[in-house]
């Protein structure tokens, strides 16, 4: 589906992404891991079209910076980081912006019946249903998260590219989400990227990791086949005295 | 959708009541049937001359600049994802001032082509203004925060007021009008300024209510506006010229009002809720029905002397922008 060929992007000229490549099939769930600042979420910016890139980047042998931005956000939508709002849209209207990308580009676009019913499934689904009349600048964290959530599927994207998707949700709405994408991408024609701080949780997403270091890919492959290794000396910390460690606690805790 | 029909039908009283108002009230007593006869073409010659030549093109020009300030700083707030931001804190409206006392001081403001030079000149002042603006911000700032673009379109205001002092101390027979022209006045406009500002105003609302979905996924900020279709590049500079023009024209014709454009947006919101297929003709409605009251003010507290109607908008302004920012910094 997605192919990207020594992608390269950043700000103002400088590259904080240089020569990334991997290829996405249908089904496919990708992990992208790798310390603060190695330039995770510019690579997802780069995916998404928001940062200007070099290099390959096809979406079903076409290349996606020759769409129109409206056009690419019919294919690939993006969660990003969003911690408040600033307007009070009820949350109805915020999921219901996700089919923006499908009302067409003339004068008064509006939404039909399957637009709003498109984001009422997914409003039930992020058991948001209850709270659809209120306004987002009411929310907390978790909530607007999970709006924000909703309107990405809402967006009905084949790809979807989550930047730090669990970012103030409680325990939950974590599994929850991963249960969720999971479903998602069983669909055809679909696939998901996700940057997760949280190593368990990428792994339990992903069957596929990309570990970054400074910018470039530094392992691309199977998730269960990561190697540890090189994962402890990206993050700079033992990572399997760290999970050893973590599961005493809990094993603790459980006695 | 029941306080939408709500905020609607109570907009509507107010709208009535203070064009009748604007219209009823001053140093002649004008009741309510008298104009509706006059309106129609009936009852005193006097009194219809007194309507239709005097108090009517006011009342128009104060609703239509009261009504193109808020659609102004409705658009302003979207496409900067800001609520403090508004055409007069931008710089817009000294910007547009500045063009507009240029042209006034070389005397064409007053002919046939100043019915031409004043909108294009506060047009381009305007524009220079908010681009100025904007461009001095980003590089203080990339992110654009509240803070940043508030305060450096104050300092924006208040450069171009300066100029504006300059011209008038350099220029002593338009000093007057030029002193009096920067705190805002509809006194003696006749339907001048309504016939162009009428328009412009018509077709730039027109373009905003068909965006406005777009609009609405623009206040998400441009990252999010990307990630949902818009090309925020194209959208974010087209919104800003437009208001530049609309905002531009009012001003030439009326002087420098401030405090409409982020006062009735935020009220038109929390009516008709933050879309803006409602809160534009919503914040329009109450721009324009604050403007003929504060214009009302303006001429009959003081009377027989006139206030200058930016000073009374001011005066109730300037609390209420004190009041969303210490509500948006609380949140």
């Amino acid at each position: 589906m997605l192919k990207v060929e020594n992608l390269s992007c950043g700000y103002r000229g400088r590259k904080v992404v240089q020569d990334i490549s991997f290829t996405l099939s249908e089904g496919q769930k990708l992990a992208i891991l790798g310390p603060n600042g190695c330039g995770k979420t510019t690579l997802l910016r780069g995916l998404m079209g928001i940062l200007p890139s070099e290099g390959g980047l096809e979406l079903e042998g076409r290349d996606l910076r020759a769409m129109t931005v409206r056009e690419r956000s019919r294919v690939m939508a993006m969660l990003t980081q969003m911690t408040f709002a600033s307007f009070s849209y009820s949350v109805m209207e915020t999921v219901l912006m996700g089919r923006y990308p499908h009302m067409g580009g003339g004068f008064f676009p509006r939404p039909n019946a399957k637009d709003r019913q498109a984001a009422e499934e997914q409003l039930k689904k992020m058991e948001l249903w209850e709270e659809r009349e209120k306004a987002v600048t009411e929310l907390s964290g978790g909530q607007l998260q999970r709006v924000m959530l909703a309107r990405t599927f809402t967006q009905s994207p084949k790809i979807i590219l989550l930047d730090e998707p669990t970012n103030h949700l409680d325990l939950k709405f974590q599994v929850e989400l991963v249960e969720a994408l999971d479903q998602w991408v069983r669909e055809p024609g679909r696939a998901a990227v996700g940057v997760f701080h949280d190593l368990d949780l990428a792994l339990s997403f992903a069957d596929t990791a990309l570990l970054m270091d400074k910018g470039r890919a530094v392992y691309m492959g199977k998730a269960d086949e990561l190697d540890i290794a090189e994962l402890s000396r990206v993050f700079g910390i033992d990572v399997p005295g760290y999970m050893r460690a973590s599961r005493l606690r809990w094993e603790g805790l459980e006695r | 959708m029941r306080k939408a029909m709500g905020g609607a039908a109570l907009l509507t009283v107010l709208a009535i009541m203070s064009v009748v108002l604007g219209i009823g009230v001053g140093s002649v007593y004008l009741s309510p049937k008298e104009i509706a006869a006059a309106l129609a073409g009936r009852g005193d010659e006097g009194v219809r001359a007194l309507i239709l030549g005097l108090r009517l093109p006011r009342v128009v020009l104060a609703f239509l600049t009261g009504a193109a300030l808020a659609v102004g700083g409705t658009v302003m707030q979207s496409s900067l994802e800001n609520p403090l931001a508004s055409p007069y804190g931008l710089g817009v409206s000294a910007g547009a001032g500045l063009g507009a006392t240029l042209v006034m001081v070389t005397g064409i403001a007053g002919g046939a082509a100043g019915m031409i030079c004043l909108p294009v000149a506060g047009f381009a002042g305007g524009l220079g203004a908010v681009l100025l603006a904007l461009a001095l911000a980003k590089t203080f700032d990339a992110r654009l925060s509240s803070i940043t673009v508030v305060l450096t379109g104050m300092v924006i205001s208040l450069f171009f007021s300066a100029f504006m002092d300059l011209m008038a101390a350099m220029s002593p027979e338009y000093a007057q009008r030029i002193s009096l022209w920067q705190m805002g006045s509809f006194a003696a406009k006749g339907w001048r300024g309504a016939a162009v500002l009428g328009p412009v105003f018509c077709i730039c609302l027109c373009l905003f209510l068909g965006r406005s979905s777009m609009l609405d996924v623009m206040t998400f900020g441009d990252e999010q506006a990307q990630v949902m279709g818009v090309d925020t590049q194209k959208s974010k500079w087209g919104c800003i010229l437009l208001v530049a023009v609309l905002t531009g024209t009012a001003v030439a014709f009326s002087g420098i009002i401030g405090f409409v454009d982020l006062v009735a947006p935020h009220i038109a919101r929390r009516l008709f809720g933050a879309g803006h297929r409602r809160a534009l003709p919503g914040a329009a409605v109450l721009g324009g029905s604050f403007m003929v009251l504060c214009d009302l003010a303006a001429r009959t507290v003081a009377s027989p002397r006139e206030i200058p109607v930016g000073a009374v908008t001011a005066l109730l302004g300037a609390p209420f922008f004190l009041y969303v920012f210490f509500r948006k910094r609380r949140q």
